[in-house]
């Protein structure tokens, strides 16, 4: 899912499942949804209703797919359509995963109109992308969805205590096998130490972040994440962390808020009532976390 | 934190939407095919009919059949596609049964029963094997049943495949029986030797996904059976040669997602060559907890007796029978199953009462004066390990 995993498991008493043999089984579910959801596999789900994009076919889903774009579609409406997953196609104007590749604007208007999710039909039949090129990309779902099955499937076979971290997202089953709740670092957005630890035991955290992928233009520094109503990279905080009862719900409210204005993402952060710790384009940390690690605006 | 305890409307909405994914609810299990584990199960029954009413019976005992059954069965993967299974089943049944039908001094008609003498075990073994691929599975299955009076031998086939979309998967089985007939010699005279019987039989059916929450099943199984199809153990029972049977089967599951359950409903439908058709209605409601899941259910049965049928058998006709089991008569069975899971360990109770009565059935025909009631319970333990 185009980024690294760590999984610690402490292997449950009085089962014959090794910490390997939970480790392989975890990995298989991964792969199995990787090759479901992943926009990098041309045999994937994701892909096959990408390819028929304009073609005039749907593409049936199944009910956990069809669950997954339902999520899309309360994510997209509760974010006032900033969350959108057909957003994806307009990275080919802004060239983030080009190294130095000049950004390209005179595709934009083009490629605004391969854009909205309000355009993609859903029916009984299936999914459809009604105009040529359009794009769904999952990524921002499924990672986090992918890190819920992980823990669901150790907790099967009877784990109590484990960590599963799939690219920054992380989700815990009890506590470490000290007892003491897993410790879990939040990453500098400049990098170097993490900025705090927090504690998590049977949650899950996640943070979206401005700052990972990034390139100038006319002088300005910009973030990957793309407003799909303007086209334009988003003016929003650096970068947010949730903590959450399961990694997608908290993956949700930190996605969202990392495509609104700083302002706007402190309200949306409140609102959502789950702990979070904001680090804005100054560099200054705010939100329940920041006060609970003792982080102050530098 | 509990999402549903916030005041963010987002949050709630989201938390049931997601409750529809096996991944955030209790109890769900992630689909792991082919079998990941190997599984290790004994299982126990007690099968007991009540006594009969001393007023239906001319002559014998009251008491009825009382049968145990045990169940061992261990299944393993074998490799990264298939798995084996051995199966092997022992029925210890004690009792006495309906010899005939016959008229008191009244002119009533009552049973004459053949002593509680019967005394039989029934040892079946089975061996399986079955392939997995990405879209389905198929098994081949061979079994034999050795008992003091009756042989069978069995084998059988089966398959099943689910849809491009995920959301379809039929099943077709096809099997095939030869039995052996070699009624013993007890209190009660016999005048059978040497029978057979071929019994074949194929079903297909096909189940749905309607949405998130709800899934349907339908299929159709027609079994022919020819040869010695009479029962040796009764006076007055002389069946024709051949049985064609037909049952229609369809199921709903709806899961209720804030109660955490699911609503079942079944209905079968049968109908034979000899003139019986039934109808069979499931109600159940499976309440899903942390760790187990408890199933009340009610079940509803009616049959048309046989053409052959009469409380008296008229030994004038080519056929004839008195078997209560081929007249008319509906029946009530309550029950509750209850699944518990402690991690490698799976205990399964269950518990069920069944009454019949020939006025609770929906066609017209005369009462069998020997309907039976019983009562059966099951516990099974389960042990699933790497």
């Amino acid at each position: 899912m185009g980024g690294p995993a760590t999984l610690v498991i402490t292997p449950p008493i009085g089962r014959s499942a090794t910490g390997a043999s939970l480790a392989n089984k975890v990995q298989s579910h991964l792969e199995t949804l990787e090759r479901r959801y992943s926009r990098y596999l041309t045999d994937s789900l994701v892909s096959t209703i990408n390819r028929r994009a304009g073609s005039g076919d749907f593409t049936h889903l199944d009910p956990e797919s069809e669950t997954l774009l339902e999520i899309a579609d309360q994510l997209w409406r509760s974010s006032g359509g900033l969350f959108d997953i057909t957003s994806g196609v307009l990275r080919k104007a802004w060239r983030f995963e080009a190294a130095n590749a000049p950004v390209d604007l005179s595709q934009l208007e083009a490629l605004k109109k391969q854009v909205g999710w309000d355009k993609v039909k859903r029916t009984g039949e299936g999914v459809y992308l009604p105009v040529k090129g359009m794009e769904i990309d999952l990524g921002g779902l499924a990672k986090e969805y992918a890190a819920d099955c992980a823990v669901r499937l150790l907790r099967d076979h009877g784990v109590t205590s484990a960590l599963i971290e799939l690219a920054g997202d992380v989700a815990t089953i009890g506590s470490q096998p000290s007892g003491r709740p897993w410790r879990v670092g939040i990453r500098a957005p400049q990098g170097g130490d993490p900025v705090g630890g927090i504690a998590l035991s049977n949650a899950a955290a996640a943070t979206s972040g401005n700052y990972a992928r990034t390139l100038q233009f006319e002088g300005r520094t910009y973030g990957h994440l793309l407003n799909p109503l303007t086209g334009w990279p988003v003016e929003g905080p650096t970068s947010v962390t949730v903590i959450g009862e399961n990694c997608l719900s908290a993956g949700a409210v930190t996605t969202i808020a990392c495509l609104q204005s700083p302002k706007a993402a402190m309200a949306w952060l409140s609102e959502a009532g789950l702990p979070w710790l904001m680090i804005g384009q100054d560099a200054g940390y705010s939100g329940p976390l920041a006060s609970k690690l003792g982080l102050s605006p530098p | 934190m509990n999402p549903l305890n916030t005041s963010s409307a987002f949050l709630r909405s989201l938390t049931r939407t997601l409750a529809t994914l096996p991944a955030y609810q209790a109890g769900a299990v992630l689909a792991d095919a082919p079998p990941a584990f190997t599984e290790v199960g004994v299982r126990y029954s007690h099968y007991s009919e009540d006594d009969i009413d001393a007023s239906s019976v001319i002559f014998g005992a009251t008491s009825r059949y009382d049968i145990d059954i045990t169940q061992l069965w261990i299944e393993a993967p074998v490799g990264a596609s298939w798995s084996v299974a051995l199966d092997v089943q022992n029925d210890y049944q004690t009792g006495a049964s309906p010899w005939f039908v016959g008229t008191d001094q009244s002119g009533e008609p009552g049973v004459i029963m053949s002593g509680a003498s019967i005394q039989d075990n029934r040892v079946e073994v089975g061996v399986a094997t079955r392939y997995f691929w990405a879209d389905g599975n198929a098994g081949l299955n061979v079994s034999h049943s050795d008992e003091d009076d009756y042989e069978a031998l069995s084998v059988g086939f089966d398959a099943s495949w689910n849809s491009a979309s995920n959301t379809r998967t039929w099943t077709t089985s096809v099997s095939s029986s030869h039995d052996k007939v070699n009624p013993s010699q007890g209190v009660i005279p016999v005048f059978v030797t040497n029978e057979e019987l071929d019994t074949q039989s194929g079903y297909f059916g096909v189940s749905q996904i309607l949405s998130r929450s709800a899934i349907v099943r339908v299929g159709l199984n027609y079994t022919y059976s020819d040869g010695y199809l009479s029962d040796p153990y009764k006076l007055n029972d002389q069946r024709p040669q051949s049985h064609e049977r037909i049952a229609l089967s369809a199921g709903y599951r709806h899961f209720l997602i804030d109660a955490n359950a699911s609503v079942q409903f079944d209905y079968r439908y049968y109908a034979d060559s000899w003139g019986v058709d039934s109808h069979t209605v499931e109600l159940g409601w499976a309440q899903h907890y942390e760790r187990s899941t408890l199933t009340p259910f009610f079940r509803y049965y009616s049959q048309r007796e046989a053409d052959f049928y009469q409380v008296i058998a008229d030994l004038s006709e080519s056929h004839f029978a008195d078997d209560y089991r081929l007249s008319s008569y509906g029946a009530v069975t309550l029950g509750a199953r209850w699944a518990i899971n402690l991690g490698d360990w799976t205990i399964e109770l269950e518990g069920e009462r069944y009454w019949s009565d020939a006025d609770w059935g929906l066609y017209d025909g005369d009462s069998a004066p020997a309907l039976v009631d019983f009562w059966r319970g099951t516990v099974a333990i389960i042990w699933r390990f790497d």
